[in-house]
């Protein structure tokens, strides 16, 4: 028998909708879990999905993509790949599998909400492939790392990060959960598929993918190239949700929940993606710099597709270019000086050549960040590795749950900003952090910071090492200086070893 | 009796807030110290000719150098700027 073509039955068959009659509009659909506008199911029926796909067609697109991702690793597996990497480019592998992997699942349950909860048939359809999406990404961003266990115990930390109180563990948990996992399907749509994918999964996985394949490492460039291909499919399950919003009259409201999203995957991609990119990969092998990557991936296509839904560029938005220059600097170094605290070993990337690149890229990097790293420089060669290593804990944001930084150097003068709720005080790294907290103060005010945890008597015993073992980190796990300090002699053997 | 009061520590020409432990009874003098102890000649140059004083976050002024941590009414967890005068 032949098979109709897609478009003749497609809309007929998705729209498995059916009226209740043994329960109510509102008990089929909580709104609480469906749909915090409160749009009527009737409305929901205009709803286009962009994409259309079906199950025959997905499984033999997905099969020929992990086919594809898995022969590369088969084939290139006999290339001791591992015994040749440069340490920083293993540090970005460790960070990305430790932050990114479980993370995926989680993604699946939103997926699932929205395939669940929705009341557009589009979305319940599109979602239910990002279900299958999300968990093709947690099995094989888990799959890949594991080969590498038994050679480095920090890539065991591609499954456990997520199950510890690690403060990089924590960061992620609370603003993927924020987004994703504690929200309602149409919520879930414009923050997490919206905001997040259509914008910022591009940086990770295409831009990062680019410096992969310079790099040599083509099994994780084709990995990561073959994940994105279905972000930019389920990613367009937002759009035709806020063009609907939109029409509606919920612009305000959508447009609010599009600016936390941004804001909150824009500082998050800070700490991950912005130090493997300028710091991290190997100078030779650098494509752009984060701040390049993240002007034509986000400051140029993720405002065009925001203003060409009809929404707005979020109030920060003067806030967040200025921070370009900036906050990946401060993540970085507060990443390389607690390093003892993180499952990777963090490449410094700043010896000569490298801080020419840095101030090529960055203007105004050595009277800034540069004069730090001169002190940290000269501590290391003279042979005074206790100075570079901390003797407290940094003060993490209440929203970011990520360390408070800003300019040093000759344009010292960022600040705290702090706010005071039911008798607590709350420490946010930036103006938008606070205003975030407070369109919705409950929602966030029960939460612990790492530090909050300390200063409350969680942590025992108070010091550093009791805190490294709160956040599970062990033997051979914790992180070391990935190049063993060379840096500080331009990659030349080191004459006198730091420590 | 003296109390440990946490402070949030942000010290000139640094990059990032620090957990500052301290005594209410300290001074601002040994309160700057502790500050510096995290900062200085680990990622800031240390000014030997001039004089290290605090301020609360925002406020006009420093707190005169002799006064108690107590006495200046810091709070657990107060946002202080240590920076050279």
């Amino acid at each position: 028998m032949a098979l109709l073509n897609r478009s003749d039955w497609y809309d007929i068959a998705r729209d498995t909708n059916w009226t209740p009659d043994y329960v109510t509009e509102d008990e089929l659909f909580p709104p609480q879990m469906s749909d915090a506008f409160g749009l009527p199911r009737e409305d929901w029926a205009s709803y286009d999905e962009p994409y259309k796909t079906t199950f025959r067609e997905y499984v033999k697109v997905q099969r020929e993509k992990d086919s594809g991702a898995y022969s590369v690793k088969a084939a290139l597996g006999r290339m001791k790949f591992y015994e040749q990497a440069d340490p920083g480019w293993l540090s970005i592998l460790k960070s990305h599998y430790g932050a990114i992997a479980c993370q995926e699942y989680q993604a699946g349950m939103a997926e699932a909400r929205m395939a669940r909860f929705g009341k557009a048939s589009g979305m319940r359809n599109m979602a239910t492939f990002g279900l299958l999406d999300e968990t093709r990404h947690g099995q094989i961003q888990l799959f890949f790392p594991h080969e590498y266990v038994n050679k480095d115990r920090q890539f065991d930390w591609a499954h456990k990060a997520m199950h510890t109180n690690d403060w990089a563990a924590i960061a992620a948990r609370h603003m993927f959960a924020d987004m994703m996992n504690t929200r309602d399907a149409v919520s879930v749509a414009i923050m997490l598929t919206f905001a997040f994918e259509t914008g910022f999964t591009n940086m990770q996985f295409l831009g990062l993918a680019a410096d992969a394949a310079e790099a040599g490492d083509i099994t994780f460039s084709n990995l990561i190239s073959s994940i994105q291909t279905d972000e930019a499919r389920h990613a367009q399950i937002g759009a035709p949700a806020l063009k609907l919003l939109i029409e509606k009259g919920k612009k305000e409201e959508a447009q609010k929940k599009v600016d936390i999203a941004f804001w909150r995957s824009w500082r998050l991609f800070t700490v991950l993606t912005g130090p493997m990119m300028d710091y991290y990969t190997p100078l030779e092998k650098r494509e752009k710099s984060f701040k390049e990557f993240m002007e034509e991936w986000i400051v140029g296509q993720f405002e065009r597709n925001m203003l060409d839904l009809g929404l707005d560029k979020p109030w920060y938005w003067d806030i967040f270019l200025e921070e370009l220059n900036d906050t990946h600097h401060g993540m970085h170094m507060g990443v390389w000086y607690w390093r003892p605290t993180v499952w990777w070993n963090p490449a410094a990337g700043v010896s000569d050549a490298e801080r020419n690149w840095l101030e090529e890229k960055y203007p105004g990097w050595n009277d800034s960040w540069g004069q730090c790293w001169d002190v940290i420089t000269e501590n290391v060669r003279n042979g005074r590795e206790d100075l570079t290593l901390p003797e407290t804990l940094p003060i993490v944001c209440n929203m970011t749950n990520l360390p408070i930084v800003g300019a040093p150097g000759k344009r010292w003068g960022f600040k705290d900003f702090h706010h005071d709720y039911k008798g607590r005080r709350y420490h946010f790294g930036s103006e938008v952090d606070r205003w975030i907290f407070e369109q919705e103060p409950d929602r966030y005010a029960g939460h612990l910071s790492l530090i909050d945890r300390f200063v409350a008597g969680h942590i025992q015993p108070p010091t550093i090492a009791g805190a490294l073992q709160y956040m599970g980190l062990g033997e051979g796990e914790s992180g070391v200086d990935a190049h063993n300090f060379a840096w500080a002699y331009n990659y030349e053997k080191p004459q006198k070893k730091a420590g | 009796m003296s109390s440990t009061v946490p402070l949030v520590v942000n010290f000139e020409g640094d990059f990032v807030l620090q957990l500052v432990p301290v005594e209410s009874d300290f001074t601002m003098d040994q309160v700057a110290e502790a500050a510096a102890h995290h900062s200085l000649n680990r990622r800031v140059k240390p000014q030997p000719d001039r004089t290290l004083r605090v301020r609360i976050q925002d406020a006009g002024g420093p707190v005169e150098r002799a006064t108690t941590v107590e006495a200046a009414g810091f709070q657990v967890m107060e946002t202080i700027e240590v920076y050279y005068e």
